[in-house]
């Protein structure tokens, strides 16, 4: 056996108080760490210089993690028209994301498979790769929660690679892949023993007695194509305001604009790409002012069929997580598990 | 003779403050000097050089006769006409007076009302033909030089149509209507101010105008919610742009 200076990293270990100050010192110290930090009363994802600055029990973030692969702007190329040269942009260093909730891994399972397959997008792609993630079980749930019913939460089984789960004044780590392991290497560490995991699904188990909202995911499909022109179709587009924030806060949307940034010498310039939505006008316009979504109904529609119906055909899942943030984000209140609850419900009381 | 594309800045009814922005161009300005001429700008340059013009920029409200002349004047001798800033686009804050009686609005002001021959106060579209919109009080920097860079290149410039959610939410800042409950026009304003108002925690006050679809009657309806009453819907409304189809509808709301 090869004689190495520390000890190897077992696969499972708790770590609390200075260990796991001394984890988070060593994390943030090596790598650029992106986790979850307050905003007013709101959390974001956003670049870590001192640990202390982490929270750790935030429930939700204004933004998914997926504006660290799919970000918001992204340069694509810069070009000089005179020369008639383009440079592509360069990709960033190793990161560390930290804290990712199982629905938002989740997502990024999907956003894999939008931007991984069919067409790999290596913009995509390279975020991805030099991106090690922490990903952190729920064991409080959110008023607008309701990753149990998708399937998606509150427990992570893999995707990630490290896995926390919050035992109380002390963290499980479980190590996902060798990079994560890596994070680890370094510390003293012991293997936890095999009975911390029956207090890690005690955690679980009772964060799943949290939850308020649930959607009805059993014949949804035909629920929703039975009900295209359901009057609540109607009422909701008096209520919309249209106003995109549904679709810039969702962890699987993943629809994108391509614009050109020129400088003032008008021969230079920057190809960038930044987030676009389904719920605006503009976004089904085409030449000579024709728009295939010109009413609200249909956008509003457009969305939610998308998320719960065009999805599993295009990609082999539904494209919602029941993350819940569509549903904190929407001064209407709009909520997607309510809309589908009142059309099963209608159809309930037809029979 | 200098072959640069030739640009002149017009004023009507309005403060100034839109074609200040020009001024306030500073860190580019010397570019945009390098790729264009002000021939006729009477608030940054004595000497004025006669049309025609590529590019006429024109700031404020139309409120009396005199204007529209000199607008109509504006029209014939630019190439491209550009309504500058909300008092141009919409009315602006000039517009606020068009629901009280002229005669009380004017002896309100003016010592001696029978100098004035004001009318009420429209956007320049009311009486001309306008090829493009600068929103805002006052126009966004970043947005005018975007327009002139497109213009120049024979394309179309990007100004965002959305509404200022969007950019509130790429910016990921605080919600001021779903956390604070205060009554903003975010949902229903155009886009492309940065969301300068949220970002310094402050409700949008709506001066871009109506975004692309606005819901003005259903973000009336959640102002009510919150409490607001009837007649503070209504001057929220009509603040910048009252005369748009779709703000008259957030204020006949409630």
């Amino acid at each position: 056996m090869a004689v190495t200076k520390s000890s190897p990293v077992p696969d499972m270990v708790v770590l609390s108080g200075e260990l796991w100050q001394g984890f988070l010192e060593l994390v943030t110290g090596q790598y650029r760490v992106i986790g979850p930090v307050r905003r007013g009363s709101e959390h974001v994802f956003a670049p870590i210089k001192n640990p202390r600055e982490i929270d750790m029990a935030y429930v939700t973030t204004i933004l998914p993690p997926k504006k660290v692969f799919h970000q918001p702007f992204q340069v694509l190329f810069s070009f000089d028209t005179e020369e008639g040269t383009l440079a592509e942009a360069q990709s960033g260093e190793e990161k560390v994301v930290w804290g990712i909730h199982p629905c938002d891994m989740h997502a990024i399972a999907i956003l894999d498979k939008v931007y991984g397959v069919e067409y790999p997008d290596p913009y995509y792609l390279r975020n991805r790769e030099n991106t090690i993630i922490v990903a952190k079980n729920c064991t409080e749930v959110g008023e607008n929660c309701f990753c149990l019913s998708m399937g998606t939460g509150p427990a992570l089984r893999s995707g990630c690679d490290l896995l926390l789960t919050d035992l109380g004044g002390r963290y499980l780590v479980e190590v996902g892949t060798e990079k994560g392991r890596k994070l680890l290497s370094g510390l003293e560490l012991v293997p936890a023993p095999r009975v911390v995991l029956v207090e890690k699904e005690k955690r679980l188990s009772q964060a799943r007695q949290k939850f308020k909202k649930r959607m009805v995911t059993q014949g949804i499909q035909e629920l929703l194509e039975e009900n295209f022109r359901h009057p609540i179709w109607e009422e909701l587009m008096r209520e919309c305001l249209a106003c995109g924030s549904c679709t810039m806060v969702c962890p699987t949307c993943f629809c994108y604009n391509v614009v050109d940034k020129i400088d003032l010498d008008l021969k230079t310039g920057r190809r960038q790409r930044e987030w676009d939505s389904c719920m605006l006008l503009e976004y089904a316009q085409v030449a000579l002012g024709q728009n295939f979504r010109r009413d609200r109904d249909a956008r509003i529609k457009q969305r939610m069929y998308h998320k719960l119906l065009y999805y599993e055909p295009q990609f082999g899942t539904l494209g919602c997580v029941g993350c819940g943030r569509c549903i904190g984000a929407c001064v209407k209140r709009i909520d997607i598990t309510d809309v589908v609850s009142r059309l099963a419900e209608s159809v309930e009381s037809d029979r | 003779m200098s072959t640069k594309p030739k640009v002149s800045v017009y004023k009507l009814s309005s403060c100034a403050g839109c074609q200040l922005e020009f001024l306030n161009l500073e860190p580019v300005l010397l570019d945009l000097v390098g790729a264009i001429e002000f021939s006729y700008f009477p608030m940054a340059r004595r000497r004025y050089e006669p049309g025609p013009y590529d590019i006429g920029f024109v700031e404020g409200a139309v409120t009396c006769g005199e204007e529209i002349e000199r607008l109509k004047k504006a029209r014939q001798e630019c190439r491209v006409l550009v309504a500058l800033g909300s008092c141009a686009c919409y009315g602006g804050l000039p517009s606020i007076k068009n629901w009280t009686p002229e005669r009380v609005i004017v002896s309100r002001v003016y010592e001696n009302p029978a100098l004035v021959h004001s009318i009420k106060a429209y956007g320049i579209d009311e009486y001309v033909q306008v090829d493009a919109y600068l929103k805002g009080c006052p126009v966004n920097k970043d947005e005018l030089v975007e327009f002139i860079k497109g213009t120049l290149l024979g394309i179309r410039p990007r100004l965002r149509p959305h509404s200022v959610c969007v950019e509130c939410k790429l910016n990921e800042y605080e919600c001021i209507s779903v956390i604070k409950r205060e009554p903003c026009m975010g949902p229903v304003t155009t886009a492309g101010c940065g969301a300068l108002c949220p970002s310094r925690g402050k409700a949008c006050d709506g001066c871009r105008g109506p975004a692309n679809d606005a819901n003005a009657e259903s973000l009336a309806r959640t102002f009510s919610e919150y409490g607001l009453h009837r007649s503070d819907i209504v001057r929220r409304f009509r603040k910048f742009a009252g005369l748009t189809q779709e703000f008259s509808r957030g204020a006949d709301a409630v």
